[in-house]
């Protein structure tokens, strides 16, 4: 049979020439998703893993993921971060269960296997046996070497307090990863400031991985999916907006200035609404101070392909962690922080405009539950597809938000990457 | 005020090995190494195990369980993932019995 004419395509491949529309199995497809692990999460990208903050003294651990494995982000006695893979080398266990403490030494407990903060192996039990009537029994072979049965250690990259790893220890440096637009857009969050951590949210979402960037790649919904942007004039298209990518078009910023002077009044006046009337019953969530190291944008949305995406929305900062868990769901964590010379007002202040974020966010619930419901239909034909033709076809950066460029960028990476080429 | 305990006979302990006893209580491992004795405790102060269940080479006493060494001389914690050392006792060996001062 015509494979063109099937619900389930036999042999899927994009065979259109340019990235705007792109097919519903690139979703559902268990061999694609395993691919995407492979090619994105497991070589050749670095993952974000977590902010130095959150493991300030020697000792201090806190559970993370690169794609669908546990690593376990941990400050050793001497001071240094590091990465290291959450399965014990004897038998396999996941040894670590709490998302975070503080220990001496990393202990799996099926046979108690010991590891040091840096993943050496330090002890076996009855590595030499066990005594009993005057014999040693068992005992692990005479060539067994303690040094070549250590955790598996990814390499660690930290910027600015933001720390990245990869298994992949030939990635290339951090920096040349990021591209020198997209690290622009990094450093001005992250400058070298301390970082003070507000609070996690975690949800799992029924979606392709792939949509949650996709999401914050799209500057077209926010105004029209998210009434709470348009109601309380926080988001309207004809903002001062700038669309910028990587050379490579796989990370992007997404960089919005609200009203025209950056002034607090024009910011949260002036704008049309579909709801004049309506008022919020707490208006500290629109208590907005522009900050110095904005220079100029009230927003910006910056991912980074493909487990990120950094979020400044005015006040609001935070880490979105992307940790995909099959082809059609993703747990998705959420560490909002403040900065160590932020004052008690402006700590107040970030969190409050927090409650527009997470899976219960003003805004962000929206987009939980649309990604949800592009899943279902994907599932259901797979041999169709998405149309992103908004804005064009082409994959340039963009000065307006009325495009789709940042996804078909994405896109034209993803098909580079795995080998879908027309 | 220390308090001499009788714990063994002297010939129980054999040569250059360990043996555990209880004494007031406690567990206690014994260690002869080249014919004079030590004492220590004999849990271990890392993990969950008994100082004569290990291996003695010379004064060092080897953890059976993750290969941590003391010296039994001073319970010294010589590597790691040892990060405290154990307890010692004074020994002394009268009529062919060892004793042990516990407090």
């Amino acid at each position: 049979m015509d494979d063109a004419t099937r619900v389930f395509p036999r042999d899927p491949h994009w065979r259109a020439p340019d990235s705007s529309r792109v097919p519903f199995w690139a979703y559902t497809r268990e061999d694609l998703y395993r691919e995407e692990l492979e090619r994105f999460f497991y070589k050749g990208h670095w993952c974000y893993i977590g902010l130095e903050a959150e493991v300030p003294n020697p000792g201090d651990f806190r559970r993370s993921a690169v794609g669908e494995r546990s690593v376990i982000l941990v400050r050793d006695m001497d001071g240094a971060i590091n990465v290291v893979e959450n399965v014990c080398s004897h038998r396999g266990v996941r040894f670590c269960r709490e998302r975070h403490g503080n220990r001496k030494d990393f202990l799996c407990p099926y046979h108690q296997w010991n590891f040091d903060l840096k993943g050496n192996l330090q002890g076996v039990p009855f590595r030499r046996g066990v005594k009993q009537d005057g014999k040693v029994n068992g005992g692990m072979p005479s060539d067994f070497r303690v040094e070549d049965h250590g955790l598996t250690k990814l390499k660690v990259a930290v910027r600015n307090g933001v720390v990245f790893a990869s298994f992949d220890h030939d990635v290339e440096p951090l920096e040349d990863f990021l591209g020198p637009v997209i690290l622009r857009y990094f450093d001005r969050v992250f400058d070298g400031r301390g970082l003070k951590v507000l609070g996690y949210r975690r949800q799992r979402i029924p979606g392709n991985w792939k949509l949650m960037q996709e999401n914050i790649k799209d500057p077209y919904h926010p105004g029209l999916l998210h009434t709470w942007f348009s109601t309380f004039g926080l988001w309207r298209a004809d903002n001062r907006s700038e669309l910028k990518m990587d050379a490579r078009h796989r990370h992007a910023a997404m960089i919005s200035t609200r009203g025209t002077g950056g002034k607090v009044a024009e910011v949260v006046s002036g704008v049309d609404s579909f709801k004049e009337h309506m008022q919020l019953n707490d208006p500290r969530l629109l208590d907005i101070v522009p900050e110095p190291w904005w220079g100029g944008p009230t927003a910006v949305m910056t991912t980074v392909f493909p487990s990120l995406i950094i979020q400044q929305q005015v006040n609001s900062v935070s880490m979105r962690h992307i940790q995909p868990n099959g082809h059609g769901s993703f747990d998705f964590v959420w560490t909002h922080f403040a900065f160590d010379d932020d004052d008690e007002a402006m700590v107040q202040r970030r969190l409050i405009q927090a409650n527009l974020f997470g899976p219960a966010g003003f805004v962000s619930a929206d987009d939980g539950e649309v990604i949800e419901w592009s899943q279902e239909s994907f599932e259901q034909k797979p041999f169709h597809r998405t149309l992103l033709e908004m804005g064009g076809r082409d994959t340039e950066d963009a000065d307006h938000m009325v495009t789709e460029t940042l996804i078909r960028g994405m896109y034209a990476y993803w098909r580079e990457v795995m080998g879908e080429t027309a | 005020m220390s308090n001499w305990i009788d714990v063994a006979a002297r010939d129980a302990v054999p040569a250059d090995d360990v043996i555990g006893v209880e004494v007031a209580g406690r567990d206690i491992a014994l260690y002869d190494v080249e014919g004079e004795l030590y004492a220590t405790d004999n849990l271990c102060t890392h993990g969950r195990a008994r100082m004569c269940d290990g291996f003695l080479e010379g004064h060092e006493i080897e953890c059976p369980l993750h290969q941590g060494r003391f010296d039994v001389r001073d319970g010294k914690a010589l590597c790691a993932p040892l990060t405290e050392n154990l307890r010692c006792y004074p020994v002394r060996v009268e009529g062919g019995r060892v004793w042990l001062a516990v407090e």
